[in-house]
């Protein structure tokens, strides 16, 4: 059976000014599994925010390819999620009418919508959202909330919810919690690994925080500029304490592990 | 501390300074007709307020001249004698020309999203338009006029070439705007294009896309008055020019003032639709 996601000597190249162009991946080869969650992380440029478009299918590389379940797609589709640091929610939607749209876009037609059908399955699919939004530790009355009435956080468990909905294959995050304070952002990352753990999803969380790339991953990428994959390795569930974290001796093998990949500085954040 | 950037005028302050240039200008307006009236009592450049108050009740009460006035009519109520009065005959006139002016916007609206959605649509039209854009509306009125008459369909043609390309251009530059995101996003939720085009982008862009056609009321009224003006036998700009003639300050000054109150009602009522049809939208 093939891999659910697989980069082939995938390449990027972006035109710079005048005739010059900046290479931002080269020659990358990736496999990663069903069910797996793979943190990538990596120092700012190191293009693994193109790698995740490029999975997405909101990108076409250069060179190489990118598959999905062995096929090439040609752009972004419902069966990858997608959560990105900013705009993650549709500001003219309410929580609820947020977490409902993909099932209502994909179920009916613009006419379709005019029908008793779909406003019976409208009550339905937000009973569901209602399920969904108390998981994520929302409470009821934010379902008739905008987004920019709801904080940081809450946003993100929204945009978490928006794409579950939608029982994707895979769901791809990028940055998702970085702009979250610390507190929000442990409680997200205690969130998604339990969402993780219940819906079996293939999950890409891209981050600069190696701190998180350890403590949410099944498997850490660390990308160098330029340079591509320095390090993969994964983070066995048997080595974590019971807070989730990997216990002191795994967690000081993973550093000398990524400084010997040569960043030291990705690996100080750490130690 | 009044002159200082960070000053914070109070509620006084407030009312004196926002309403303290219309006080002055009516003030000087009638001291100048004053001072013209005790040198000509028959001065028409300023007129005084009793031949305001007379034109007025003729422009308000009394049907257009060039019709006999019935019999009955004198009897008639405040109601029936201005819906039937010459201002309400030209309001009607002008009225007709500018909603469809404003019907007309739409396509301009939907060329415009199109335009910043689907790349093939934008490379179309973008130069055309932007070319369009810098054609000055008034300098093609005589070509209208040979080409479509000089009946309604040039007036509406003078609208749609003067504001159209500023209203495609905005729409399309405020699509352009819509996060990369927020596209993906919405493919990522089972979205097709014209989903996404309508029911992401559209929806997002409207409020930003009515305040446009709010701050091109003025450009679509000057275009509807240069062409009621030049060529017409109707219509608020039609009645001025004529009234320019016979030096009719008295009713050309109401009109004015009408007109501009018309369209203050309309910049109103469109800022209260889109905070009613918009209210996640927060004005920058």
């Amino acid at each position: 059976m093939s891999a659910l996601i697989r980069l082939d000597k995938v390449g990027v190249t972006y035109p710079v000014h005048g005739h010059a162009s900046k290479v931002v991946l080269s020659e990358l080869d990736l496999q990663i599994e069903r069910g797996e969650f793979v943190a990538v992380c990596g120092q700012t440029g190191c293009g693994k925010s193109t790698m995740l478009r490029l999975i997405l299918g909101a990108e076409r590389p250069t060179e190489g390819r990118v598959l999905i379940e062995g096929e090439e797609l040609p752009r972004p589709d419902r069966h990858r999620g997608y959560v990105p640091q900013k705009y993650s929610l549709f500001p003219d939607k309410t929580v609820i009418d947020n977490i409902t749209f993909g099932p209502e876009m994909e179920e009916f037609s613009i006419f379709g919508r005019l029908t008793p059908k779909f406003f019976r399955r409208r009550a339905e699919l937000r009973e569901t959202a209602h399920g969904l939004m108390k998981q994520m530790g929302l409470d009821a009355p934010d379902a008739h909330k905008y987004p920019d009435q709801l904080s940081g956080g809450m946003q993100q468990r929204v945009a978490i919810a928006q794409a579950l909905v939608m029982r994707p294959k895979i769901l791809l995050m990028d940055e998702a919690f970085s702009a979250l304070d610390p507190a929000t952002r442990s409680g997200m990352q205690r969130l998604l690994r339990t969402l993780w753990a219940e819906s079996g999803t293939t999950i890409l969380f891209v981050t600069h925080n190696l701190n998180e790339a350890i403590y949410l991953g099944t498997r850490v990428v660390v990308l160098g500029p330029g340079q591509g994959i320095v390090s993969d390795f994964r983070v066995p569930s048997d080595c974590r304490a019971e807070s989730g974290y990997p216990r002191r001796e795994e967690l000081e093998r993973m550093v000398r592990m990524v400084e010997e990949a040569g960043e030291p500085q990705l690996a100080g954040s750490l130690s | 501390m009044l002159w200082r950037i960070d000053a914070r005028p109070g509620r006084v302050s407030t009312f004196t300074l926002s309403w303290f240039l219309f006080a002055a200008g009516i003030a000087m307006y009638f001291y100048a007709s004053n001072k013209r009236h005790i040198e000509n009592p028959d001065d028409k450049v300023i007129p005084s307020l009793q031949q305001l108050r007379e034109g007025m009740s003729n422009a308000f009460l009394l049907p257009d001249s060039e019709e006999a006035a019935p019999e009955e009519f004198a009897n008639a109520s405040i109601a029936t004698k201005f819906f039937t009065s010459m201002l309400w005959t030209d309001t009607l006139a002008s009225a007709k020309r500018f909603v469809w002016a404003m019907l007309l916007l739409v396509p301009a609206v939907i060329l415009g999203l199109h335009m910043g959605m689907f790349p093939v649509v934008g490379q179309l039209f973008l130069r055309f338009i932007l070319f369009f854009d810098k054609i000055v509306a008034l300098s093609v009125l005589p070509i209208l006029f040979i080409a479509f008459g000089i009946d309604e369909l040039s007036k509406i043609m003078l609208i749609v070439i003067g504001v159209t390309p500023t209203i495609i251009l905005d729409t399309f530059n405020l699509t352009k705007g819509v996060p990369q995101e927020q596209l993906v996003k919405g493919f990522t939720l089972g979205a097709h294009d014209f989903g996404v085009t309508y029911r992401i982008v559209m929806k997002q862009i409207m409020p930003r896309v009515l305040n446009s056609i709010r701050l091109n009321l003025k450009a679509v009224m000057l275009f509807l008055f240069a062409g009621e003006m030049i060529a017409s036998q109707d219509g608020l700009a039609f009645r001025i020019a004529l009234l320019r003639r016979h030096m009719g300050m008295n009713v050309i000054i109401p009109y004015v003032l009408w007109v501009a109150l018309l369209l203050f009602l309309v910049d109103f009522g469109m800022r209260i639709a889109n905070r009613r049809l918009h209210p996640w939208f927060r004005e920058a």
